[in-house]
């Protein structure tokens, strides 16, 4: 009747583990790919040489290539790919866990921060920034450069912002799928009418923000990488432990409150740190779409509905997903990269479409409709 | 057993409605307490309130004499744990993870601990009789094995006190016995303390220790079930009418609702206030009764042996009825009380019962008592093998049929010559006395 022994060790462990696997090979892949054509076995042996620091023998590219070229490409491989793609994988790994514990919350696989609104707060905070400074840096009192690091704080912040009404949705136990969507819907429309009026008075704005709108890996450098990875670590972490009580969220949160959780404060902390988690990938790599939804779709299908397993591995399944848009962005169109955003889009809107309508009437949650 | 709860004229509000007033009531281990009540009486608030979920407006729920409220969370679940009658579907789980699920309390807040009691949701599950399943998914199940992987759940909290709010709704008859057995095992064999809210009087007076009937927010009865379950009680708190019995073996009371008729225009016109006496016995009279006792007469019957088919029919009915001792000849007295009976019914029906010495000198009161015009004989089928009495049963049924007396068959001629005027039926049918 049940499953068998088997697949019960393949969900526990061999699917977990090949998806681990896949996600290192993406990272080691992906730099080798880009718009500047470098051979990958030159690619390959930059990589070696920089992660082992030369110590262990090998070379870079300098014995195949003329010196200057091969230091360019070292600059390009180490100084560029290489933190793109960790970028990609923190974002990826950001917004993955975030969807996951958000459909923890709302128990309601549909749950996704970008699809909440939770990421359009990112872009306002920015270009409010900007407006802000605008007149310091026509004073002189500040520089373009220094206006530019202030302007990823300044996401953040904002991306803080509709965390709250997400919040407020939460503990008003709404979960039916249209009033969650119409939210985000709500969110993004109220923030995109506050940007357009702060794009009327300040011309120059739109240069400087739409990289947030669009979505890319353009501020990857190891310092920012090094910030992205430790907020994702203490509020990552932070959620993965809540894996327990969010499965018994699952049962209602009466329920839940008789096993001993206090379901109020579990949804208020899982929302304010998924909030977090989303701020932090959203103010160093801009809005990029669905990757919080097709991230814990798929570990699902992989190892079951077991939270304490689907929100590490969510994380592990948003990187991969979006470090393969990634690469998919940066050679679909010869010598273009095309922002990130639009092949998460394109396969995230399909996929949410697909289970937006696969779901018949008896397949959805007794609070899905209501 | 040990006190384990009590409960001081609680009160719980929602908004402006008062769902409980003033209940007070104690709970001890090793009982097993139905609570009863009428849909909205308050069942399921005071096991809200109980696990937290309601907020006390007054008074005092203390637990092995701690304030159960100011339990912390986690506290609280090792002490209380609940079943409630709904639940959300949940996820894709195998049983197994689900039962799990009751050890929460005991695994720390976030931080995983291992479970200080690793047999625990062995013994929920054994106790549930779900061992079979663990490996099955929980959308997968009956309503049946639902509700008992739900109950295990439950058990695997290990809690002294147990709530249980309509396990059996939605189960066929047999495992609602089962679920019932189990939990009735919990609190006997487990020393716990079980309350199961059930809208089953019946199953409630069968399994339970005792029963406490809620009805708008107030405690209206709590005692064991011989002492909670009467007529009185169902028509006043739950405005039906119903027959008391007892089962034969172990005596335990249950109640019949009474149902109005199925067939046939209900009450006769005519029909309240006429008193008809009916002999009988055997089972010749069941459906006499019934009919007439629906059709509005003013029934009285006898006289009939203890234990008769017929006896307990008109005892269930609430019949004025002369009994006498089985297998024994009418005493003086017993023939007195008949013969008042007799004397003071319009219409007197003897049924086709088999008549032999004991029950002959019914017959001959009937007789005695005159009036021949007013007597309705059922007619009896074939030749004597129901007379036992050598004869002497037909000549008095002769007797009477020359005097006035109508035979008839069936009940619904029956029904009709009781509805037809006085005079008119004994002068048509009567030749002379």
């Amino acid at each position: 009747m049940g499953p068998s022994l088997r697949s019960r060790l393949l969900r526990a462990t061999a699917r977990p583990i090949l998806l681990l696997l896949g996600l290192l090979g993406l990272v080691l892949f992906s730099p080798l790919i880009g718009p500047v054509p470098i051979p990958w076995q030159q690619g390959l042996s930059i990589l070696f040489h920089q992660t082992t620091g030369g110590f262990l023998g090998g070379s870079d590219c300098s014995g195949m290539v003329p010196a200057p070229r091969c230091a360019i490409w070292v600059e390009i491989v180490w100084g560029a790919r290489v933190p793109a793609v960790l970028l990609a994988v923190l974002v990826g790994a950001a917004l993955g866990l975030s969807g996951g514990a958000l459909q923890g919350v709302f128990r309601n696989p549909l749950a996704d921060p970008f699809l909440l609104g939770l990421s359009s707060g990112a872009t306002l905070g920015a270009a409010a920034a900007f407006a802000v400074t605008f007149g310091l840096v026509s004073a002189g009192k500040l520089s373009g450069g220094e206006q530019a690091l202030l302007l990823p704080g300044a996401a953040f912040a904002g991306g803080l912002v509709p965390g709250l009404v997400v919040l407020l949705a939460a503990l008003r136990r709404t979960r039916a799928t249209g009033t969650l969507l119409l939210t985000g819907v709500s969110l993004n429309f109220l923030f995109s009418a506050a940007l357009s009026i702060m794009m009327l008075y300040y011309q120059r704005i739109d240069i400087q923000v739409t990289f947030w709108l669009l979505g890319g890996f353009t501020l990857a450098n190891w310092t920012n990488d090094g910030l992205v990875l430790s907020v994702l670590l203490v509020a990552g972490l932070a959620i993965v432990l809540h894996g327990r009580v969010l499965n018994l969220l699952q049962l209602g949160e009466e329920v839940a409150q008789s096993l001993g959780s206090d379901p109020p404060r579990v949804i208020r902390r899982v929302v304010l740190l998924a909030t977090v988690t989303t701020a932090i990938a959203v103010a160093f790599a801009g809005i990029i779409g669905f990757v919080g939804l097709v991230g814990p779709h798929i570990v699902r299908r992989m190892v079951g509905f077991d939270y304490r397993r689907v929100l590490p591995l969510s994380a592990a399944a948003g990187a991969a997903f979006l470090l393969v848009a990634w690469d998919v962005a940066q050679v679909v169109i010869p010598n273009v990269v095309i922002p990130v955003g639009i092949p998460t889009a394109v396969v995230g809107s399909m996929f949410f479409l697909y289970l937006l309508y696969r779901r018949t009437p008896s397949s959805g949650r007794p609070g899905a409709s209501g | 057993m040990i006190e384990l709860v009590e409960l001081d004229q609680l009160v719980a509000r929602y908004g402006d409605t008062t769902a409980l007033r003033s209940v007070s009531l104690r709970l001890r281990t090793g009982e097993l307490v139905a609570l009863a009540g009428p849909n909205g009486s308050g069942k399921s608030t005071l096991f809200r309130v109980i696990v937290g979920l309601v907020p006390m407006a007054e008074g005092r729920a203390t637990l092995a004499g701690r304030p159960l409220l100011a339990l912390p969370f986690l506290t609280r679940a090792q002490q209380v744990s609940w079943m409630p009658q709904e639940e959300a579907e949940g996820d894709d789980l195998e049983v197994g993870d689900y039962v799990r699920y009751g050890r929460n309390p005991y695994l720390g807040s976030l931080l995983p601990e291992p479970d200080p009691d690793p047999g625990a949701v062995e013994r929920a599950l054994s106790a549930s009789g779900t061992q079979e399943l663990v490996r099955r998914n929980v959308r997968q199940l009956s309503g049946g094995e639902r509700q008992r992987v739900r109950l295990a759940r439950v058990l695997a909290q290990e809690t002294p006190l147990v709530l249980l709010d309509e396990p059996t709704a939605h189960l066929d008859i047999a495992h609602q016995l089962e679920v019932l057995e189990r939990v009735r095992a919990v609190a006997h064999r487990m020393d716990r303390c079980v309350v199961v809210a059930l809208h089953d009087l019946n199953l409630a007076a069968r399994f339970a220790d005792r029963i406490i009937v809620l009805s708008h927010g107030q405690k209206v009865a709590d005692g064991v079930p011989d002492a909670v379950l009467s007529t009185s009680l169902l028509r006043q708190v739950w405005g039906v009418e119903a027959e008391l019995r007892r089962g034969t073996r172990e005596r335990v009371p249950y109640l019949i609702p009474r149902l109005p008729p199925v067939e046939g225009p209900t009450p006769e016109k005519g029909a309240r206030g006429r008193r008809v006496h009916v002999v009988a016995g055997g089972g010749s009279g069941q459906e006499i009764l019934r009919r007439l006792f629906d059709a509005g007469y003013d029934l009285t019957v006898g006289a009939l042996p203890l234990f008769d088919s017929d006896s307990e029919l008109a005892e269930e009915l609430g019949l004025p009825l002369v009994l006498e001792v089985p297998f024994a000849p009418l005493s003086a007295e017993t023939l007195a009380r008949l013969a008042t009976l007799l004397s003071r019914a319009e219409f007197v029906v003897v049924a086709a019962f088999p008549v032999g010495p004991t029950n002959l000198a019914n017959l001959e009161a009937v007789e005695r008592t005159g009036e021949a015009g007013r007597v309705l004989l059922m007619a009896q089928r074939g030749e004597p093998p129901w007379d036992y009495t050598g004869g002497r049963a037909t000549a008095v049924r002769a007797r009477l049929l020359r005097a006035g007396a109508r035979e008839l068959t069936g009940t619904s001629e029956l029904l009709g010559a009781l509805s037809e005027p006085r005079g008119q039926a004994s002068e048509g049918q009567g030749p002379t006395a």
